[in-house]
């Protein structure tokens, strides 16, 4: 192992201490998560509570999410595959968006029409999957 | 045979504006649920970094702080800490790296919340430096001097990675990977040393180096990545004294045992020139690779053959 300046070192091992042997942790822990405390407005619930997968895809590739419901909430949005002729930037900030506006509708991004129609789909399949019959 | 008990589970979300990719290589005594329930542990760090040290959220800690001038403020440690660390090297490269430039990148217009789409632009000078961010360590306050937007790019992202990873130290390996800058432990699904490749800055799908690391980050810095949208010259790393990006380095990557170190290291590296450059790896005890724009590694720091 390269031979590391002690007092670098150390500085970011006392801040990893810092948060995790001091019992600050475990009190952050205990607090509710941002963003997940959303109201949705009617009592029929919509969805099915769970996580559902979908794929969009299109001739410029495939990408497949995984999109948690919770009482007709979407609570969390993970891109589980990438597989588009662009880079996966393209889509970055688009799992949060949903998440945001609970709604596969997110807003475009020049130059990767293809990817974020793709990852639409996806988020569209994977509801379309959640929705009681 | 060992390998065939090993079991490997990938996860990707989206924090910081950056996809974070872990992947966990685990033995067969860990449930799917268990390795998964540490997962999420380690991205909860970022989305506690990231709550707590985005200068895009005008609810952050971070701009609380940015807020309140002239007095003491009790900070918590997950501001803290990278902000000490932070201003600790602003002082050791006299400023040439600078957690007090947040202004300047607006002005550049590195201002947008990635989440909201919302623009940020403070009514503050943009003069403000690292001289005028106080740090008193044994009550753990913070005064700021001037009105400022502070801004911890440089280094939140590498703490959130240090976090991230205590979370799976029991593995048998494991890569936390926020867009390409990573941490790397124990070995693969194989029992292999961790290979990594180094993106090559033009090519999207092609490697320039790779290297083999055990427990080790590895934090890349290059001006490719993210260009400014009302300057076709500049990019996200901005030297404080001209204003204007670097352009003798294309890219630069660090290895180093904690991601904090690596991160800020790679930044600060991109803003030396070439004379402060070796001294400063020399101080931080870190390997360096610097990519130049003919596109030559060279590789700076003792032992090129480890880690």
């Amino acid at each position: 192992m390269a031979k590391v300046n002690v007092k670098w070192a150390l500085m970011c091992s006392a801040a990893i201490a810092a948060i995790y042997a001091s019992g600050y942790y475990a009190t952050i822990n205990q607090a509710p998560k941002d963003g997940q405390v959303l109201v949705f407005q009617n009592g029929n619930q919509q969805y099915k509570n769970g996580t559902f997968y979908g794929v969009g895809s299109n001739r410029r590739g495939s990408i497949q999410v995984a999109v948690t419901i919770q009482n007709d909430q979407i609570v969390n949005v993970e891109i589980v595959d990438f597989r588009m002729h662009y880079s996966i930037r393209d889509v970055v900030g688009k799992p949060e968006e949903v998440v945001k506006r609970q709604s596969a509708n997110v807003s475009n991004v020049s130059g990767a029409t293809y990817s974020i129609r793709a990852f639409h789909d996806s988020v569209v399949n994977a509801l379309n999957q959640a929705t009681r019959s | 045979m060992m390998e065939s008990a090993r079991h490997c589970i990938r996860k990707t979300k989206i924090f910081m504006d950056t996809i974070v990719d872990i992947q966990v290589v685990y033995a067969a005594n860990w449930s799917e649920a268990d390795v998964t329930i540490q997962i999420e542990r380690a991205f909860d760090s970022f989305r506690l970094v990231e709550n707590t040290c985005s200068r895009f959220e005008p609810s952050s800690e971070l701009m609380r702080l940015c807020a309140q001038i002239g007095m003491a403020v009790p900070v918590s440690p997950i501001l803290f800490e990278p902000l000490k660390f932070a201003v600790e090297i602003a002082a050791y490269t006299d400023g040439v790296f600078d957690p007090a430039i947040g202004r300047k990148m607006e002005l550049q217009g590195f201002d947008r919340n990635y989440v909201s789409g919302e623009r940020m632009n403070h009514i503050v000078d943009d003069s403000a430096s690292y001289r005028d961010i106080l740090i008193d360590e044994v009550n753990r306050m913070v005064t700021l001097k001037r009105s400022m937007v502070l801004d911890l790019g440089a280094v939140a992202k590498g703490f959130a990675i240090d976090l991230a990873s205590v979370h799976l130290q029991e593995f048998e390996g494991f890569i936390v990977n926020a867009g390409g800058d990573l941490y790397v432990g124990g070995s693969d699904v194989e029992g292999n040393p961790w290979r990594i490749g180094i993106q090559h800055p033009l090519h999207e799908d092609e490697w320039i180096d790779e290297v083999e690391l055990l427990d080790m980050a590895i934090c890349t810095s290059g001006g490719y990545e993210r260009k400014s949208e009302r300057d076709a010259d500049a990019h996200h790393i901005i030297h404080v004294k001209t204003g204007v990006s670097p352009t003798e380095v294309i890219s630069c990557s660090v290895i180093a045992p904690f991601a904090m170190l690596a991160d800020g290291c790679s930044t600060a590296l991109m803003l030396l020139g070439m004379e402060k450059r070796k001294e400063f790896i020399e101080e931080m005890g870190v390997k360096v690779m610097l990519l130049s724009p003919d596109l030559d590694v060279l590789t700076i720091g003792d032992d090129p053959d480890v880690v």
